[in-house]
């Protein structure tokens, strides 16, 4: 088994950054250009807790190396199942995801935490647990795990960069659709006037 | 906002992720968003999406991995 460990911290409040997280991957992120589509498959409050509880389909263009790919059957895409948790009171996102594609060649454990640091920045803490199941070498085991490692590393890096964009687009956004309610109040109070 | 696996889906898929998003900014992170505003849009987008899993064969893998996830409830549907 492998662990890959990243944290970050994105200078955004955290209602901001767990409002963006849900189009972290809209068009906006022109890097994470793998994640192809991500599907709502159920979402719930919690009665008792008033805990937001989401599952999702991610669906990624296979980015595995051309080797380990055709170890793996060569599928063109591959999917992730996705459960995630907000708790808006003590102000935290958990998400927890696992690989459904080539479940029996290898396992990939992710969570990742968002809570805030102060009223405008926000810790995103990922950890990833990975297994390579195949029977047989160690040797190829290792391997296939390193693979994972390294292309981990390099959507981490995309990841965080793609959501910067998507976070300083959703705040321009926001700005411009508050500056534009304030401008029809205005041409409201005028016209009545 | 993202696509949906199935391109079908989209035009649904979009108009549930826009409401839900709304919902979720102005009332749910407000402490208002108790009941869930944009269900039938839901509705529509899910009948869409179910089908699409099934003819994709994707359904099968999923029902797998969501039993697995419900162990995570216990530690993460309570409050600290």
């Amino acid at each position: 088994m492998k662990v890959f460990s990243n944290d970050e911290v994105f200078d955004y409040s955290w209602e901001e950054v767990s409002t963006a997280n849900w189009r972290k991957y809209c068009p906006w992120n022109d890097k994470s250009t793998h994640v192809i589509a991500v599907d709502t498959l159920s979402r719930s409050v919690d009665p008792e807790s008033g805990i937001l509880r989401t599952e999702r389909l991610i669906t990624c263009k296979q980015s595995a190396p051309k080797w380990l790919a055709s170890l793996m059957g060569g599928n063109e895409t591959s999917h992730v199942f996705e459960t995630s948790y907000v708790d808006p009171v003590s102000k935290k996102v958990t998400m927890i995801s696992s690989n459904l594609t080539f479940a029996n060649i290898i396992s990939v454990q992710e969570s990742v935490v968002y809570q805030p640091l102060s009223a405008t920045k926000t810790q995103f803490v990922q950890n990833a647990k990975i297994t390579a199941l195949c029977g047989g070498w160690q040797k190829v085991k290792n391997a296939v795990e390193d693979a994972t490692v390294t292309r981990f590393g390099e959507n981490a890096r995309k990841g965080k960069e793609g959501f910067e964009a998507v976070l300083e687009m959703s705040r321009r956004v926001f700005r411009e659709e508050k500056e534009k309610a304030r401008m029809e109040v205005e041409v409201q109070e005028k016209m009545a006037a | 906002m993202s696509a949906s696996l199935a391109p079908e889906c989209d035009e649904v898929k979009e108009r549930y992720d826009s409401c839900f998003l709304k919902w979720y900014s102005e009332k749910y992170l407000r402490g208002k968003g108790t009941t869930d505003e944009c269900a039938a849009l839901f509705k529509d987008y899910k009948r869409c999406l179910t089908s699409a899993l099934k003819e994709k064969g994707i359904d099968k893998m999923l029902e797998e991995a969501r039993e697995d996830h419900k162990e995570n409830d216990a530690a993460n549907l309570r409050r600290r």
